[in-house]
């Protein structure tokens, strides 16, 4: 039989009872939409990983204070994460070369006439070094792939010292458009403003910055800033010592857990935790890095993998017996049709190659279908893992693929079956 | 008859035994039968003589326990069953008593359907061009798109008919072919098919009707499975 009558043939088989096809279409159906799920949970949890990566390098492990309920309140475990268990750490730590942290305030600055609203930014002295490592905003008009130094980001003047965030120094740094507001074209080097009630010297303006991705570029103007040591903030600022969250770069990316170890020790003595009876201890800290994230992520959604690899196998083989089922229940129907059919000519392979092309045809159905349904409950899926689904592209041939694989598997016995009957038997059969 | 014997069928020592519940059953105890080109042969005999039995093994439908047949040039009983498959799709056309039309298929398509099975040698308009050659020649043109269900009995028979000429078959094999209609109709197909006899086709009819066996030019009788030539006794005499 050519192809065409073959599949001509076939697809009259299949559309003379529409309904049962699609009822036995079911099963592949929500086995090729829990493939397409799986994978797109896969996929999503891995762009989540990467995008959660661009906040937090390899090399650096954050630090935030330990939460705890405490009747349906939550409050610090233990101590507070202060700034100066950050601010020393790179003195006491080995293997930490640098940290990070900040602290935020809303507040009013004034230099003569001009007064501003504007968010303080309480920073360590590297702050300009995480700036460019973060790789966000870049100085304007420099081109792409220079390499770029401190002293780029820096328009006149300097930044504050080691010394001035551990003094509390009454210092400030300016973002570019911060200084024309306040000073006009004034060099506001040298100056003293008013923060609020507070006196301070501005000893440096930053370059003109803007973001190096174009699309992040609706999130306001990275050139309206205002840095302050981040103990001077504090001191301005809060009447409580607030809890911050401090970012250590580990100078060998190779001993992370060596350097945890190191954190560990250097907060335990800060914070005056000692063993229990076990030899345990209960940290009032948390350390995280880009292993912890990546490998919560994929145990959260491996779990769910695996729920739907399981659900997709059953169904594909329920389905699969489903098709093998109609197709021995149409075999049966249509004996006498394979009578005629052996009667003027039809040899076992054309037989064979009917009946199991009808039971591709509905498996393929099945699949495309399938592909619809995954696709379309990939949101749902995204919602019951914390809003992280992605299609992968590459599951939509792989559903195919599978689909065409269980009707051939489930197909070729009612196919054997139907080209061995006996033509004289199958003439006479009522 | 024109005179020019070609033989088509040729068997020789035909035994067929069948196991049925512990007993064995002969349904053909050595059945030595020439055919020639162009001769209308009607098969007589009771039920479980073994007439039907013969048909389907001269159709290739079924294979002896012993004995030779040659059907025109081929020692066929050597061949796999997809050889003889072919070999029925090309040499041989069926006519049934229940017409054995394909349900959902139309008229045309009913028609053609031993054309799909030779291998893409027709394409699909081939096939209907042939098939309506066929439905003319049986009178059923205007009848080309309906379903079986729509068609008269006498019709559904033209059609299996038609069917059975389209590969244009060494020898037309008829089951009882007017077993399942009323007198008057039968009287048509078998008038249709001395037509077709008188145009040269070999036709071998399985009948225990003798107003009926009368159409063709030579009547043979089964009886326990063994062949005479003649009508059968009780009738004849």
């Amino acid at each position: 039989m050519s192809l065409g009558d073959l599949l001509r043939t076939s697809l009259r088989g299949v559309s003379a009872n529409k309904l049962r096809a699609v009822l036995t279409m079911l099963g592949i159906i929500i086995g090729v939409a829990s493939v397409i799920a799986m994978l797109a949970l896969g996929n999503g949890a891995r762009a989540a990983v990467e995008s959660r990566f661009r906040f937090l390098g390899a090399n650096q492990v954050q630090i935030s204070t330990q939460m705890a309920f405490d009747d349906d309140e939550l409050v610090t475990a233990g101590k507070e994460l202060t700034y100066e268990d950050g601010l020393l750490m790179p003195e006491e730590v080995e293997l930490v070369d640098r940290i990070d942290m900040s602290i935020s305030a809303d507040a009013k600055a004034r230099f003569g006439r001009a007064t501003l609203g504007i968010r303080i930014s309480g920073v360590t002295a590297s702050a300009v070094e995480t700036i460019i490592s973060a790789g966000e905003v870049q100085p304007v008009n420099r081109p792409d792939g220079e390499v770029l130094t401190l002293d780029d980001y820096l328009a006149d003047g300097r930044f504050f010292t080691f010394n001035e965030v551990l003094e509390q120094g009454p210092v400030c740094v300016l973002g570019s458009q911060t200084a024309t507001d306040l000073f006009g074209g004034d060099n506001p080097i040298g100056q003293t403003i008013w923060v609020n009630r507070n006196r301070c010297e501005v000893i440096g303006v930053l370059s003109e910055l803007e973001f190096i991705d174009e699309s992040r570029r609706y999130q306001g103007n990275p050139n309206e800033n205002l840095f302050m040591p981040i103990s001077t903030v504090i001191q301005m600022f809060y009447e409580e010592e607030p809890s911050v969250m401090i970012t250590a770069f580990v100078s060998d990316e190779s001993r992370m857990d060596e350097a945890k170890d190191q954190i560990k020790s250097y907060l335990r003595a800060r914070h005056d935790i000692q063993p229990d009876a076990n030899g345990e201890y209960e940290d009032d800290f948390n350390l995280t890095t880009r292993k912890d994230i990546l490998g919560a992520q994929q145990e959260a959604a491996n779990t769910f993998s695996l729920l739907l690899a399981a659900m997709a196998i059953v169904s594909l083989i329920v389905g699969g017996i489903g098709i093998m089922n109609v197709m021995l229940v149409s075999v049966t129907e249509r004996t006498r049709e394979v009578g005629v059919r052996l009667a003027v000519g039809a040899r076992s392979r054309d037989i064979i190659l009917q009946f199991l092309l009808e039971a591709m045809l509905i498996s393929i159905g099945g699949g495309v279908l399938g592909v619809a349904v995954g696709i379309l409950s990939i949101p749902l899926a995204a919602s019951l893992n914390s809003g992280i689904a992605l299609l992968e592209p590459g599951s939509i041939p792989l559903a195919l693929i599978v689909s065409i694989v269980v009707g051939i598997l489930f197909g070729i016995y009612p196919a054997l079956r139907a080209a061995r009957l006996d033509p004289i038997e199958a003439l006479r059969y009522e | 008859m024109n005179g020019m014997s070609r033989v088509v069928i040729q068997t020789a020592g035909l035994r067929r035994e069948y196991a049925m519940g512990g007993a064995v059953v002969h349904a053909l105890r050595g059945v030595d039968l020439t055919v020639q080109a162009g001769e209308f042969l009607a098969l007589m005999g009771s039920s479980g003589s073994g007439k039907s039995t013969l048909l389907n093994m001269i159709g290739l439908l079924d294979r002896p326990t012993a004995g030779r047949y040659r059907l025109e040039d081929v020692e066929v009983f050597s061949l796999s069953r997809d050889d003889l498959a072919t070999i029925r799709g090309r040499r041989i056309g069926f006519v049934f008593q229940n017409f054995n039309l394909l349900p959902r298929y139309s008229t045309w398509e009913n028609v053609a359907l031993p054309l799909t099975y030779r291998g893409g040698e027709y394409r699909s308009e081939e096939q209907y061009k042939k098939a309506m050659q066929m439905l003319r020649r049986v009178g059923l043109g205007p009848r080309a798109v309906h379903q079986p269900m729509e068609l008269s009995g006498g019709e559904r028979q033209r059609v299996a008919i038609a069917r059975a000429l389209v590969t244009e078959p060494a020898v037309l094999l008829a089951d009882e072919p007017t077993g399942n209609l009323d007198s008057a109709t039968g009287k048509e197909i078998m008038s249709l098919l001395s037509e077709i006899h008188a145009e040269g086709k070999t036709i071998i009819m399985v009948t225990h009707d003798m107003s009926i066996a009368r159409y063709a030019s030579r009547v043979c009788t089964m009886r326990d499975g063994m062949l005479t030539e003649g009508e059968p006794a009780y009738v004849a005499g």
